[in-house]
């Protein structure tokens, strides 16, 4: 019986990922979150009925942050926690995804059967680099539109360096934005893509900033933690892999917009404000726009663009995330049907009025 | 279409110029002065206490009142806030419970106070912002209806009511009038075409709704004004729009495909938006300027409250484009005194 240690277990994959592990493993789990608050057990009250689960307060910022863990059983490390907001300041990024990272490898190595260290990282990690982007290591010579895309890039690299010197069974796994539970639509997180999407259907946002022909690579939860309860496994190979949609499978951003609008009207409510769909527009008209909006204080459509403008420059980046390694490692990885998603997933929104009602 | 020309473009201001920070004192924003003018704003025009709507129609109109007002058949009479278009006394009102006080209309006091006793009146009062530029569709229009009618005065004025907040949609706003003559002679500029689009479902739209609006409807409404043109954006020499955030337009031209340099909106400092009037303070400054040259197209764009979306293509002819009383100016006692001489 082997011994799993997730981080960020109480965060949105970190419980997906424990849950999916529990069913389809007999190994114990030691859970490790940031906080020990009570309030926050609650997230994780439908795993701790498994008497093989535990939680651990860990904060990576702490000096030893795993100090608690007993090493010597621990055969399998999945790493998923991490500050994951595009505008996360550079000292924070820093402090937890950059060096958190680092306190991670560390105890790996002080972990002598670790057959695995499973890695949460981004494609975002490619940063400003356009074009067919491949399951190898990153340089930094392309840049980063924010700080997060560079904290996981440096995370990535101070674990492929570790891994070098230490002989780590490292496995970095690049995932894709989750915009879905599943095939239902069914929002379990809110990110950028809803909130985007919830400017236009509010009428607050009547500009894209993008190229309507950049892919974008979009996920569920349940492919991803399934993916990643793949990649746990010791007889997986180890690597950098992409766990996303194949290129063929991604969608240009105009089409998705447009799909969009067509879920919104489908709304009584929102075919009669006869709101356009978006013009799109370049970045530095959509800087304008950001830069013009400054002045208007904690209004809706200022909080909503501070959620979209840490990320709009990489609506022009477009980039093909070959994902061959994922597909040769995983044969059994299931298609992604990026439009369908897409649909169902508006749907939810808008019967949900963006989570505000049950569906 | 028959065609029609346009000139004798004049405004008034409200005669109290304060700056952003004095009206930021007073409690009349709901922005800091200090985003309003990172915006572009700086002063705007307020009116005195018994200063009104109409008394800033009379100066306008009055600086047309030999010339280009001699003959005219009708006056299309503009308003934003449909309480401009009733002089009748609200004390009165409430006093005696007789509508006629609810229905003391300005364009017919205007027909009286200045003698153009052949004119009919029709009043505009549902465009919000663009109820100027509507106007001059609508005598356009009028002109290709009524083969005798040779001009159509069309005036817009509007106050803020009394205790009103100056800033709408993030804009500083001025109380002020406009006016020009649309004619069947050839004039100062030949009108190419003009649009409008409405979207009713928006009348509830909050501010930020209004600004989030702002730019695919404006995106649309150049596309298809210049459609109607048989026009492309190349062919617009000049863009005079609404004064609104100074970056509006950085925005807005790399859309639309007319480049910044070719925006004219340099009174957005001085005056701030001045309600359905931007467009005539602008176009007279461009005029003013001497950088308009024959045969170019200007376009006149406006957005009214979320609602309504109006715009004209102008082209201009060479011709004598201002009238000899010069561009803007404010209300003088004096032409109140005319109004209420006229009425008692
Ligand atoms: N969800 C996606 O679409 C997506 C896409 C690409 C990559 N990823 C990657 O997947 C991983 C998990 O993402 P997620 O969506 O599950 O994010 P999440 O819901 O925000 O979870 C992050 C977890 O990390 C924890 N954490 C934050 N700071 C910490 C600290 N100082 N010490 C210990 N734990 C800390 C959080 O705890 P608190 O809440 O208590 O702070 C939370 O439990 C991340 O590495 C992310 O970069 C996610």
């Amino acid at each position: 019986m082997g011994h799993i240690l997730i981080t960020g277990a109480d965060g949105y994959l970190g419980r997906q990922v424990a849950a999916r592990l529990l069913r389809d493993t007999d190994d114990r789990l030691t859970l490790t979150v940031r906080t020990a608050d009570p309030g926050r057990r609650a997230a994780l009250a439908d795993l701790l009925d498994d008497r093989r689960v535990d939680v651990v307060p860990a904060d990576v910022r702490d000096a030893d942050p795993f100090a608690a863990v007993d090493a010597a059983g621990v055969t399998t490390i999945v790493h998923a926690a991490a500050v994951t907001a595009f505008n996360v300041d550079a000292p924070t990024a820093l402090a937890v995804n950059v060096e958190g990272t680092a306190k991670v490898a560390a105890f790996a190595r002080r972990c002598p059967r670790l057959t695995r260290l499973l890695a949460l990282s981004t494609l975002f990690a490619a940063g400003r680099r356009t074009g067919t982007v491949t399951e190898t290591r990153h340089d930094d010579t392309a840049g980063f539109v924010n700080h997060y895309e560079w904290s996981k890039w440096a995370a990535e690299r101070r674990l492929l360096t570790e891994a070098d010197a230490a002989g780590l069974p490292l496995t970095v796994a690049r995932l894709a934005t989750i915009v879905a539970e599943d095939g239902t639509g069914t929002v379990g997180q809110y990110n950028a893509f809803h909130n985007t999407l919830k400017l236009f259907c509010y009428g607050l946002l009547s500009l894209m900033p993008g190229d309507p022909k950049t892919p974008l690579y979009l996920a569920t939860a349940e492919f991803t933690a399934r993916g990643l309860a793949h990649l746990a496994r010791p007889d997986v190979p180890s690597g950098i892999y992409h766990l996303a949609p194949a290129p063929e499978e991604a969608a240009p951003l105009g089409e998705l917009v447009d799909l969009a609008f067509d879920v919104f009207e489908r709304d009584p409510g929102f075919r009669r404000r006869r709101l356009l769909r978006p013009a799109f527009c370049d970045i530095d008209g959509f800087r304008d726009l950001v830069e013009g909006t400054r002045g208007f204080g904690a209004s809706p459509m200022r909080q909503a663009l501070d959620s979209v403008s840490p990320f709009a420059e990489q609506m022009f980046l477009a980039k093909d995330f070959d994902s061959t390694r994922l597909r040769t490692a995983w044969p059994a990885a299931p298609a992604t049907d990026t439009r369908r998603l897409v649909e169902a997933t508006c749907t939810h929104l808008v019967t949900t009025r963006f989570g505000r009602r049950a569906p | 279409m028959t065609d029609v020309y346009v000139d004798n473009f004049v405004y008034a201001l409200g005669e109290r110029k304060l700056h952003v920070t004095e009206s930021e004192a007073q409690g009349l924003l709901l922005s800091s002065a200090a985003d309003l003018m990172a915006a572009g704003f700086e002063w705007h025009h307020r009116c005195e206490p018994d200063t009104t709507a109409y008394d800033l129609a009379v100066t306008t109109a009055n600086q047309l009142v030999r010339g280009p007002l001699d003959g005219v058949d009708a006056i299309v009479y503009a308003t934003c806030l449909p309480h401009n278009a009733n002089v009748g006394s609200a004390e009165e009102w409430r006093r005696t419970r007789d509508v006629k006080h609810l229905m003391d209309f300005p364009a017919s006091r205007l027909q009286a106070d200045l003698g153009l006793d052949g004119s009919v009146v029709i009043g505009l009062n549902q465009q919000a912002c663009t109820a100027m530029l509507g106007s001059v569709r609508v005598a356009g229009a009028l002109l290709g209806a009524e083969p005798d009618w040779q001009r159509v005065l069309c005036l817009t004025a509007d106050r803020f009511p009394d205790g009103a907040r100056y800033e709408q949609s993030y804009n500083l706003i001025s109380d002020g009038a406009a006016a020009c003559v649309v004619s069947r002679q050839p004039a100062a500029f030949r009108v190419l075409t003009a649009h409008q689009i409405t979207n009713g479902g928006l009348s509830d739209a909050s501010d930020d709704e209004t600004v989030g609006s702002y730019f695919s409807y404006v995106a649309r409404l150049v596309r298809e004004t210049l459609d109607r043109a048989h026009l492309a954006p190349g062919d617009v020499d000049w863009v005079v729009p609404q004064n609104t955030h100074r970056k509006t337009w950085d925005i807005l031209s790399r859309i639309v495909g007319i480049g910044a340099e070719r925006v004219w909106m340099p009174s957005l400092p001085d005056a701030g938006h001045v309600i359905s009037a931007d467009n005539v303070v602008n176009l007279a400054s461009l005029v003013e300027s001497g950088r308009l040259r024959r045969g170019q197209r200007v376009l006149l764009l406006m957005a009214g409250f979320g609602l309504n979306w109006q715009s004209l293509i102008l082209e201009a002819t060479g011709d004598a484009a201002m009238p000899a009383s010069g561009r803007g100016s404010q209300p003088d006692h004096g032409a109140r005194e005319l109004a209420e001489r006229s009425v008692t």
